[in-house]
């Protein structure tokens, strides 16, 4: 059934021992002895090898030397992790370093009245020690919603909120120094529920000046409408709605924040920090530090896990810095893991409303979405997290009409941020919930509804996102195929149930928020290779354990046909990489291969160039083998890797290139049209078997099958990881993990016992399905595996549940005495005494049935024909129900204009969140100026 | 996290512990024993009711002592859970503690002399600065109880151990020592109903053993937990149910114990007579498990809410009769 159950597939560079090596010999083209013969396995068709090309001819076949490119490779820095050698940012040791501790707040919401550090410095050992005084400037991850400060600056926000710092010279000394520092405070109510954060507050958490929504909290806000939202409830058959509350969660990864600061001699600054973002923190230190950004190099550690909690530039990251420069000397600053939930960036914690409507042909002619989020104490990428809640669940289905109205607010409790799956996961289970419950309505399957709804390859949805690639159908359909669905769905026992969910995510944001896309590339890739022919790579991309350094180098391996040994990737200082955005919504691999690929290909003709100097041979019928350039119908006739380099360093020495990555023109004009924005998407769906115990509530996840689009999978053993890890991490947020906070308000949980993380006992197995759609535009095909194969676990497990015992949550997770006290309440409805007497839900298909099937068949030819033809027409969101699907809808009937501003009559009865539009901007309310 | 500084005596036998123990006394200096660790250390972290001097047991040879009718206090629970002549339901219950590699240090002793759990407790210095203290350690700031707030005597922290329910019912008895003597009594007499105090130990006094009755191969029964995961977590609520059975399938003899729902695990006597009595099979266990819910008083400071975690000692209750009624 499953590839697994075939021989055990080779991984590259598996059991490497240091000093061991079978070392590549960067030469040995030519002799044979040394030289690989080509696997044709992994050269496409389109070049005359045997690697079948369903999906089309790709612009990067040519590039394949059959090299690593598909194979399975372990990371190029494992051995580093698994022998105990890789450094992480407590790792890293300075001569004379000061430890330094940082003093919080111990209120919600105060006025930081006095600071007293006269006793700390008194005490013997401690060295320096710093307020909010000392670092005045604002800095946050994005530019337009700057709001914090290194440390508190007139108000503390949050309880864990930096008031001061101190440096000492051992840890026991500066946590001693901690407390003989004496903050006194004024205490302000504060606000723990979000849905308060909507209302007019006397004391608003932060100041917008001029922009400042009311005297509310609100931070942002979002109204949009797209297609025939007027018309979508009358031509509605079934409906459904739901008001879902998403508690908050954290990434809770392995490692720490950890830093160390260090000004050198020559009066720069070092800041070693594990980072997912360099380039941020290196502008908000010199933002915050007051020195230009040419004086600071940020070494980025090896990184213990991210998943977005690691994506901002940090206080404690400026508070080292700041110490440093008092003290003179390295400051290092290590959290307590209570620490790292204070500093948080977590999932928002939301209300989410969701409606969903389908027709008589069970088309979803409309959705419509609420989403109010908890920002916590401050912005982070909350500006983007309130568009995606709504833009990110536009695909991959076709609909009718989509209205969005977010709102996200501060609380006074730790910022709320990125994490894996950004802004889609909560909506993205609210809406693959919803279908279920529509396909209930209907009575038709679930799957069958999915397939005979997706926009096809090359289109445009609702919100004029360019899809290229989609590999949905093929998703789905193997994952019926491979789980039994069609055996399984409403036929299992009580208890026992199998459920659907499917994802899609950005793979790489299509504006970088510093600069215009125009004029400065994305990502940036520079290679140097000298007399020894190993391959230095620079790059700034982030390697945060998901092996962006391997792909960097498994794709300039690949079109130079070099192993991957000859490879080395720097990217740790900002002083020797090129800038590159950072690891964040799951650009890496799609922007920062894509460079590297366009630096190889500089160097690659550089090659071909010398070789047919040398060997006189007509360059178009030269090939790259491995380290050997030669005739393609006569391999004899070559000359080796390093006599080609030889031959090209004549007279200049290393051969140096450089390669960019920059997003295509996209999108529309709309306000927020940006936002969800990509170059490619990825997509997902996954079948999922649980049990439910009907007497305790309790759920175990028994089996996933998770089939992922992920383009191409350039290394299958990191694509699987991937979508196994994401299958653990949203199992915790479906089932177990919560930030839990307390009636005084207080985060309960702020540790990784009582923060429920599944243990390996509850994990299931799970079964990768690598589904290949080869991205017209990505690096060999590839998009993003990092955050979509996060998103349909939630909704997958939540319809398993209903399939089992009938009960639909509205509440994550789902906890054992949530679902048992639903399971209470369908007893209670049924009269029944003992949950063991209640029925599993059944399905007799309705025959709307038989049209969706025909329909879904249609689609599939139609799909196969727009992906495989070039000369294709466009398609717009929109055809499907009866429009032309060549032009943009909006463009051509009223009654799909786009609104991005509610209209007055939506104001009389708005949601919840769209009630954060009932305040006018302070610079448009009267008597302001 | 940081430990304050402490002191480590590591007595080579019982007379020496109890020697040190003696001295630290006669010279008014506080100390705790430990055993594993694994409870003492993760507190002393978070700063809570720290000592300056910690008298380790584990080099005392005496105490390691394990037979089908003695469990010597620094037997690891690992090894009780593996030993050949654990009695098959205490086997299970140490089988469930925590993770492997705390059952390897964690120790019976310790197990059963587990500090008392609660929510705003268990948490660091600054957190509970920020919480304005909690009375259980936080002696002298004159805080308040967090989850029974307005009373300042009482302790509600939530006892959460394994072992103690299922050697209640095994009729274990407890064997202390300190520098004034030694005492044996009944495990059901050991612990004390507050989860300040927990236990009757005096200060310098430690347990050295378990012993069990020589009937204790004669009882059959379970024990079932509730947690989250089936790993790591202390039992929101536990209830062993042991019974003897001499002919027929009506029980002779039977004992209920339940743990992790108040400051103390609790032998149910009277419910379990009642339901010897007026024996009749399914019906009376679903009494029996009603009769248990009742009797006990969850409060919320752990990780479920008390709602639940009463009905679900019902349910576990029945789950741990149920190879009563097969048999």
């Amino acid at each position: 059934m499953s590839e697994k159950e075939d021989a055990p597939k080779e991984i590259v560079g598996y059991r490497q021992q240091p000093g061991k090596l079978p070392f590549s010999r960067p030469g040995s083209g030519g002799k044979g002895k040394f030289s690989e013969s080509t696997d044709q396995e992994m050269i496409p068709e389109s070049q005359g090898g045997k690697l079948a090309q369903e999906w089309g001819p790709h612009r990067h076949d040519e590039l394949i030397s059959g090299r690593v490119i598909g194979k399975s490779t372990a990371l190029v820095d494992s051995s580093w992790k698994v022998t105990g050698q890789a450094h992480y940012g407590d790792d890293v040791r300075l001569p004379g370093e000061l430890i330094g501790r940082i003093v919080r707040s111990p209120h919600h919401y105060a006025r930081v009245l006095s600071i007293d550090c006269t006793k700390a410095l008194e005490l013997p050992g401690v060295v320096a020690v710093a307020t909010g005084d000392d670092a005045k400037n604002r800095f946050g991850v994005l530019p337009v919603t700057k709001d914090e400060h290194a440390m508190a600056v007139e108000k503390v926000r949050h309880a864990g909120d930096l008031v001061a710092c101190v440096a000492a010279i051992d840890e026991a000394t500066a946590r001693e120094a901690e407390r003989l520092i004496q903050v006194e405070y004024e205490l302000i109510d504060p606000i723990h529920d979000m849905r308060e954060g909507l209302e007019d507050s006397e004391e608003p958490i932060h100041d917008r000046g001029d922009y400042h929504i009311g005297e509310s909290n609100v931070q942002k806000r979002v109204f949009q409408e797209f297609g025939d939202v007027e018309g979508m409830k009358e031509k509605s058959v079934a409906s459904h709605k739901k008001n879902w509350i998403f508690a908050g969660v954290n990434h809770a990864f392995t490692e720490p924040h950890a830093v160390v600061a260090h000004w050198e001699p020559n009066g720069r600054l070092t800041l070693y920090t594990p980072q997912q973002v360099p380039h941020y923190v290196h502008r908000a230190l010199a933002d915050v530090l007051e020195i230009p950004m040419h004086q600071i190099n940020v070494h980025r550690t090896f990184v213990g896990g991210g998943f977005g909690g690691k994506s901002d530039p940090f206080p404690h990251e400026m508070c080292a810095a700041i110490l440093a420069r008092k003290s003179g000397k390295p400051v290092r600053i290590t959290f307590d893991r209570e620490e790292v939930y204070w500093v948080n960036r977590g999932r928002h914690p939301s209300r989410i409303e969701m409606n969903l409507h389908a027709d008589d042909e069970g088309r979803i002619c409309g959705i419509e979405t609420d989403a109010l989020i908890d920002g916590g104490a401050f912005a982070s990428f909350g500006h983007v997290t309130t568009y995606y809640n709504g833009v990110l669940h536009t695909a991959p289905y076709e609909i009718g009409a989509f209205h969005y109205t977010g709102a996200r607010v501060w609380t006074n409790k730790p910022a709320s941020g990125a994490m894996r799956g950004h802004g889609a996961v909560n909506s993205r289970c609210a809406v693959e919930v919803g279908l279920d419950d529509l396909a209930e309505k209907l009575s038709v399957d679930p799957i069958s509804l999915r397939l005979a709804n997706l926009l096809p390859p090359h289109s445009a949805t609702i919100t004029g996102f360019r899809v290229t690639s989609i590999g949905m159908r093929e998703c789905l359909e193997r994952v019926r195929e491979e789980s039994g669905w069609d055996r399984k769905f409403r036929k299992l026992p009580l208890g026992k149930g199998i459920g659907i969910g499917c994802g899609f995510f950005i793979s790489g944001s299509g504006l970088p928020i510093h600069w215009d896309p125009n004029k400065f590339p994305h990502a940036t890739v520079h290679l140097k290779i000298d007399m020894d022919g190993g391959v230095t790579i620079h790059t700034g991309a982030a390697d945060i354990g998901q092996g962006s350094d391997t792909v960097v180098a498994q794709s300039v391996a690949e079109v130079l046909g070099l192993p991957l040994d000859m490879i080395r990737v720097k990217s740790r200082d900002s002083d020797t990489s090129p800038v590159d955005l950072g690891s964040y919504s799951s650009r890496v691999t799609f922007m920062n291969a894509n460079a590297a690929v366009s630096a190889a290909m500089k160097i690659r003709e550089e090659l071909l160039d010398a070789t047919v100097e040398i060997t006189g041979a007509e360059r178009s019928s030269l090939i790259i083998g491995d380290r050997r350039i030669f005739l393609k119908k006569d391999p004899a006739v070559g000359v080796s890797y390093l006599e080609a380099l030889h031959k090209s360093q004549e007279d200049r020495g290393a051969l140096v290139a450089s390669g960019a990555y920059r997003t295509p023109p996209m999108g529309k004009m709309h306000k927020g049209a940006a936002a969800g924005l990509a170059p490619a998407y990825s997509f997902s769906a996954y079948v999922t078997e649980v049990s439910v115990d009907v007497e305790t509530g309790q759920i175990k996840v028994d089996k996933v099958w998770a089939a992922h689009d992920c383009g191409k999978a350039l290394n299958p053993l990191a694509v699987e990881g991937q979508i196994i890890g994401s299958c653990h991490m949203g199992m915790g947020q479906v089932l177990s993990e919560e930030m839990r906070y307390g009636r005084s308000g207080n985060l309960m949980n702020p540790d990784l016992l009582d923060y429920k993380i599944p243990s390996v006992h509850e994990m299931p197995e799970v079964i990768p399905i690598i589904v290949e759609s080869n991205d017209p535009e990505g690096p060999f095909g590839a998009k993003e595996a990092g955050e979509g194969p996060l998103l349909p676990i939630l909704p997958s497990v939540c319809n398993a549940v209903y399939d089992a015992i009938g009960i639909r949550t509205s509440e994550l997770p789902m906890s054992p005495e949530k679902v048992h006290k639903m399971i209470e309440k369908r007893c209670r409805e049924e009269g029944l005494s003992d949950p063991n007497n209640l029925t599993s839900p059944s399905l007799q298909h309705s025959p709307l049935q038989g049209v969706l099937e025909k329909r879904a068949n249609e689609h599939g030819i139609r799909d196969k024909d727009r992906r495989l033809n070039q000369n294709r027409s466009d398609y717009h969101n929109g055809a499907l129900f009866g429009l032309d699907p060549t032009i943009p809808p909006d463009e051509v009937d009223p009654r799909w204009s786009v609104r991005v501003t509610p209209k007055e009559e939506y104001l009389e009865s708005p949601r919840l969140a769209g009630s954060a539009w009932k305040h006018a901007e302070r610079r448009h309310s009267e008597g302001q100026k | 996290m940081r430990m304050p500084p402490f002191r480590v005596l590591s007595p080579k036998s019982l007379d020496e512990a109890l020697m040190m123990s003696k001295e630290l006394s006669e010279s008014g200096e506080e100390f705790d024993w430990v055993a594993g660790g694994t409870d003492l250390l993760p507190n002393y972290k978070w700063h809570i009711n720290v000592k300056g001097t910690v008298i380790s047991l584990s080099s005392i040879a005496e105490l390691r002592g394990i037979s089908e009718a003695s469990i010597g206090a620094m037997v690891s629970i690992n090894e009780l859970a593996e030993h050949e002549s654990t009695h098959p339901v205490l086997a299970k219950a140490a089988h469930s503690i925590a993770s492997v590699m705390i059952r390897r240090s964690g120790t019976v002793g310790g197990n059963i002399c587990l500090d008392t759990r609660c929510y705003w407790i268990n948490q660091s210095e600054t957190w509970r600065e920020s919480i304005d203290w909690c009375h259980k350690c936080d002696c002298g700031t004159g805080a308040d109880c967090r989850v029974i707030p307005n009373q300042n005597t009482l302790c509600v922290a939530t006892y959460q151990a394994d072992l103690a329910p299922v050697l209640m019912c095994l009729g274990a008895t407890i064997h202390l020592a300190s520098p004034q003597g030694k005492r044996s009594i009944p495990l059901s007499d050991f612990f004390k109903l507050d989860g300040m105090t927990r236990n009757i130990l005096e200060p310098g006094e430690m347990v050295t053993h378990i012993t069990l009755p020589e009937d204790a191969s004669d009882w059959s029964g379970d024990y079932q937990k509730l947690r989250q995961r089936e790993s790591w977590d202390f039992p929101e609520a536990g209830v062993a149910v042991l019974w003897k059975v001499e002919e027929g399938d009506v029980p002779s003899s039977l004992r209920v114990a339940t743990t992790g729902l108040e400051s103390i695990p609790s032998l149910h006597s009277e419910e379990a007579e009642d339901a010897l009595e007026n024996w009749s099979g399914l019906e009376t266990v679903e009494i029996l498990s009603e009769s248990i819910r009742k009797a006990v008083k969850p409060v919320q400071n752990t990780w479920f809410s008390p709602s639940y975690r009463r009905k679900m000692v019902k349910v576990l209750t029945k789950r741990a009769c149920r190879k009563l009624l097969v048999s």
